[in-house]
């Protein structure tokens, strides 16, 4: 029996070629075009504030982010609470160079798509050398390493004169082929531009699951002596996803320096660093579409609590303590609530709908 | 010399701190695994509970100190129940952001209450004057510290040794299904293990609120020195808590003393116990004093 | 019947609704303001009884109808001392086209600063970091700022300073732009002269004991150690002198350390932190405290009770520092409406430059009027020095002027 291309009512592949694919069918892959169709137009048609704008792009540079962590803790199952600082190498490193050679260098304003890739390898660099107590440490040893370089990062950046202690270092504004990108096109530019970014680095997170090296790190997560048995090294597999993280983190970090137009050390503290964690876990740990749902949820959630914090503030003062106490309690609440209910995430619902659909007419 | 034994003094005074706050982390460690972030946050509501007794209830201070104590028990014990008890048996990921979700509700509910914001200081109650022998000083608080966290740790190390209850929460964290097969409660031990966290927790707190006065910010970041302190002496070892805790605290003011100021370094004192702590690790990847894992397929 | 009900309720109803939209025609213009600071997280025990001030002094001004029948409207939005979260609020409120702009952290005005470039928006941060002033045209700050202030404190103590040769002294920073601020601007006035001798800066950690640090200050012989960091670090050093014996009890005491400190290391609430150990410590702002009576601690009270506050934020300096803002920020726009020029960035901008001399403002909330002008974009130049005796802080002289600040300029 011929398979059927464009709907599938289950599984029936017949060979591992098709088992593969990225799209399972084509009604898949329209979808997917169609979706992203979308999401490059609606911007034209649609005026949205720079505050929202501000706030999309900001979301979707933590979804590149959570790639990373998601490959790391979801995929290779080493915890790390330090990612933030993996996403301030990559900022720093476009910071290294305004430092030295000044912020509106044509380097940083016209070779800036180098300068983003650039970042992303320096990251990959700085996750190696993290990666490498991985191969002694085990679970909570690892996780409390990763800690120590987040706070060894603070220390470092407040107290080196060449970072300017920690202030932040301004980037300038950077050009494109129809010139300078100026104050009212910024955060469109920048959003079509880590939208790209997102859809590029999202299928190569697909991809490398599909090769080799992925299946090495979801075999060295479940049971590393029964890899190394097969032929696998885990202790090289571990550094490899610590890189792997390090290179998305540190893409992530050099868009979030040029979208902000500076570099300061308080965007990545140790708080940001249990931010990504939580969005990669609400989100669905382990899977891409976590990735998505996870900064989506956590960001829109902040936001929503600071418009009701504002709110309550205003219109019932004497409340105020307890207006300012949501956002620490809603992050809170959040993460605890996911993890006793549904500790598989959004990502699980997601598959819930869609095998829904996929399989209609039938239950199951 | 004498600046030395000063350093010496005050590095076990600031490393026993560092002791009880460890202890309470590796209580609930020893006994269910669970790696509690939101330790600092205990600690703090028991030094802003104990703030609460003495000066708007009015009790005296030694009493409200054990009041507390005891409150923070149960709410310790309430945690336990309410957040932890579904999470047993799920992968350490999901129980570590759990206890990192509630470091943020604790943050919260602090918040709510006019403690999150605002400076307070506990009634002095005890002498100013330092107390002062072989050119080395301290000042009353941090004595009355000292001799309290060692009551603590000594009390603690006779429960688990020769208290039914002790033992039976030993007999837990070696192994769960043996001991329920002797016919101990395994959640109740995890409650019991939450509220001596709290116990100590409390207690830390206390004394932590009279040295430096009650500012949620400088409580905030205390809980996260307490991490390397129970790494370096191994997670489930008390006595290695209390060792590292004399450590870290000798190791932060030998810091501040003689390598701040010089080449340009500052504030290493709050860098050095994580570099130490790599350091430690990599040599010993379980901590000083902890167990050896051998890990069977 | 029922008909004729319903006719009459939405007769009523259009009406009402006519009406209010008319007058708000009829009501004159809005202007708005906006205010982005950390009502919650770190340095809030400051934030929340600033944005409080601020708040009640924007009723005030809409009550009294000091801007006639114009209303102003203020945006007040906490960011939790988040750089991240101060840019999306300012850009909020540029979407909502504010005139004129308070922030709050050292942090957040450094990173803004382009962006108030751009937008030609005139700033008063609560920050008064020197370093804001540079490369930047927009950004006033409302008093002397912390170089100025730690300068006049160097200039106090080298003036004051009994016993042979110059005074030693140590400086105790925050690790932060904000701490490191005066360090350049003192060392520049040692070098034109000013008769101190700077032994030794300490950028303190989140120490929890001191005494290392102290004995070491000691050994060296510093005898005056200038704050210039928040009020919980100062307190923690001052409660390890205390215990050491350190403190000096009166000023410049031989073989003991006077401490002093810069606006944000002192105030009322480290009287609340320190407890005894705060006695005899001198502090410096260009506000008048609470403490010493007249019109303008009234007029303070007096906002205080009309608004319902209670007596605690009522005596905070920071409640002051919010009232004062708003205070220039609404003279700016009087001015400019006095003049018949609509009330738009520039002409603010300019009021702001003009605001010197004859035209020089005076708050009564500050010891000294607010100038500014071309080359002088820090508000009040006059310091107060006030000292703590008993749990409170008084007065000590007259107010004065830092005068190395025009020497290293």
């Amino acid at each position: 029996m011929s398979e059927n291309r464009w709907l599938a009512t289950g599984n029936f592949f017949t060979s591992y070629k098709a088992e593969q694919r990225i799209f399972l069918t084509h009604v898949d892959r329209v979808v997917f075009i169609g979706f992203l169709v979308l999401m490059f137009v609606w911007p034209l048609i649609f005026e949205v504030g720079n505050k929202y704008m501000l706030v999309i792009d900001s979301i979707l540079i933590a979804i590149i982010a959570v790639y990373g962590l998601n490959l790391l803790t979801g995929f290779a199952g080493l915890i790390s609470i330090g990612h933030a600082a993996f996403v301030g190498v990559g900022a720093y490193t476009v910071a290294t160079f305004a430092q030295i050679l000044g912020s509106n260098h044509v380097l940083l304003t016209h070779a800036w798509p180098l300068m983003i890739v650039l970042a992303g390898c320096v990251g990959a660099i700085f996750g190696a050398v993290v990666g490498l107590p991985a191969l002694r440490l085990k679970h909570l040893y690892l996780v409390i390493a990763t800690l120590s370089f987040q706070m060894i990062f603070q220390w470092a950046i407040n107290f080196s004169k060449f970072f300017d202690q920690g202030q932040t270092i301004a980037i300038g504004r950077v050009f494109w082929f129809t010139g300078k990108v100026v104050r009212k096109e910024h955060y469109l530019f920048w959003y079509y531009v880590i939208l790209v970014f997102v859809v590029v680095l999202g299928f190569a997170v697909r991809n490398l699951l599909r090769t080799k090296h992925g299946r090495c790190l979801v075999a060295v997560r479940d049971n590393d002596r029964a890899a190394d048995a097969m032929g696998m090294h885990p202790g090289f597999t571990k550094v490899y996803a610590f890189a792997v993280s390090g290179f998305f983190a540190g893409v992530a970090g050099a868009l979030h320096a040029y979208m902000w137009r500076g570099v300061g050390f308080e965007s990545f503290m140790l708080h940001h660093s249990i931010s990504y964690l939580a969005m990669a876990i609400v989100g669905g740990l382990g899977t891409l579409m976590g990735s998505f749902f996870g900064p989506v949820a956590i960001l829109m959630l902040d936001l929503q609590v600071e418009n009701l914090a504002e709110f309550v503030g205003h219109y019932f003062t004497a409340l105020g303590d307890v207006s300012t106490a949501f956002r620490p309690l809603s992050f809170g609440l959040v993460i605890v609530l996911f993890l006793m209910f549904e500790p598989r995430g959004i990502a699980n619902w997601w598959r819930i709908i869609r095998t829904y659909f996929k399989l209609w007419p039938f239950r199951y | 010399m004498s600046y030395f034994f000063q350093l010496v003094v005050s590095g076990i005074v600031v490393g026993s701190i560092y002791a009880l706050s460890a202890l309470g982390f590796v209580l609930i460690y020893k006994s269910s695994r669970v790696l509690n972030l939101a330790h600092g946050q205990i600690i703090a509501s028991g030094a802003f509970i104990t703030y609460a007794l003495t000066v708007w209830v009015g009790i005296p201070i030694v009493i409200s100190f054990l009041l507390s104590m005891v409150i923070t028990f149960f709410l310790a014990m309430s945690v336990e129940r309410v957040f932890l008890r579904r999470l047993i048996g799920e992968p350490i990921i999901s129980v570590i952001m759990v206890t990192i979700g509630l470091m943020s509700i604790i943050d919260g509910i602090i918040y709510m209450t006019p403690f999150g914001a605002g400076n307070f200081s506990f009634p002095e109650f005890l002498p100013n004057t330092p107390i002062a022998f072989w050119g080395v000083s301290i000042s009353w608080t941090q004595f009355v510290g000292v001799i309290i966290t060692f009551i603590m740790i000594g009390g603690f190390t006779w429960f688990f040794k020769a208290s039914t209850v002790g033992i039976s929460m030993r007999a837990v964290s070696d192994d769960q299904f043996a001991s329920m097969s002797i016919g101990i409660s395994v959640p109740k031990v995890f409650g019991l293990a939450w509220a001596a966290a709290g116990l100590s927790a409390a207690a830390a707190g206390g004394i932590l609120g009279n040295i430096t006065g009650l500012n949620f910010d400088v409580l905030h970041s205390f809980g996260i020195i307490v991490f390397p302190v129970v790494i370096v002496g191994g997670l489930d070892s008390i006595f290695g808590a209390v060792v590292a805790g004399i450590i870290m605290g000798l190791i932060q003011q030998f810091a501040a003393g003689y390598l701040d100021g010089n080449w340009g370094l500052n504030g290493t004192a709050d860098v050095l116990p994580y570099i130490i702590l790599l350091i430690i690790l990599l040599f010993k990847p379980h901590g000083l004093f902890g167990i050896h894992e051998i890990e069977r397929v | 019947m029922k008909n004729k009900q319903i006719t009459i309720m939405l007769i009523t109803l259009s009406f009402l609704l006519i009406l209010g939209f008319s007058t708000q025609v009829l009501a004159g213009e809005t202007y708005k303001m906006g205010l982005s600071l950390a009502i919650t997280g770190p340095t809030s025990d400051a934030g929340s009884p600033y944005s409080k001030g601020a708040e009640d002094y924007v009723k005030y001004v809409n009550d009294e109808k000091l801007l006639g029948d114009d209303k102003l409207v203020c945006f007040i939005r906490d960011d939790a001392y988040k750089t991240e979260a101060t840019k999306r609020n300012f850009e909020d409120f540029l979407d909502e086209g504010i005139v004129f702009y308070l922030n709050y952290s050292t942090g957040s005005t450094m990173a803004l600063k382009q962006d108030f470039e751009e937008e030609k928006i005139p700033v008063i941060p609560a920050s008064f970091h020197a370093g804001n002033l540079i490369d930047s045209n927009y950004i006033f700050l409302p008093i002397a700022s912390y170089s100025s202030q730690a300068v006049g404190l160097a200039e106090y103590v080298a003036a004051n300073h009994k016993g042979s040769g110059k005074a030693k002294v140590a400086m105790f920073l925050h690790p932060s732009a904000f701490g490191r601020g005066p360090l350049g601007d003192v060392k520049k006035a040692i070098d034109v002269g000013l008769g101190i001798e700077l032994v030794e800066v300490v950028e303190h950690g989140k120490d929890l004991d001191n005494t290392a640090m102290l004995k070491r200050l000691k050994s060296k012989g510093v005898q005056y150690v200038i704050s210039q960091t928040v009020q919980p670090p100062v307190a923690t050093m001052l409660k390890g002198a205390q215990s050491l014996g350190m403190i000096a009890s009166t000023y410049g005491e031989a073989g003991k350390i006077t401490f002093l400190g810069c606006h944000y290391a002192g105030g009322p609430g480290l009287i609340a932190l320190a407890g005894s150990a705060a006695e005899n410590y001198y502090w410096t702002t260009s506000y008048k405290l609470m403490t010493a009576k007249g019109p303008g601690t009234d007029a303070q009270l007096a906002l205080a009770k009309r608004y319902g506050r209670d007596a605690k934020l009522a005596n905070d300096s920071n409640y002051t520092n919010g009232i004062m803002v708003v205070q220039v920020a609404v003279e700016a726009m009087r001015r400019a409406k006095a003049k018949g020029k609509k009330v738009t960035r520039e002409n603010l901008h300019a009021e702001m430059l003009a605001m010197n001399g004859y035209n020089a403002y005076y708050p009564l909330t500050t010891v000294g009027p607010v100038t500014f002008s071309k080359d002088d974009r820090e508000g009040v130049d006059t310091l107060q020095l006030y000292v703590a005796k008993g749990g409170v802080f008084y007065g000590v002289g007259l107010p004065f002027v830092a005068e190395y600040v025009q020497k290293i300029k």
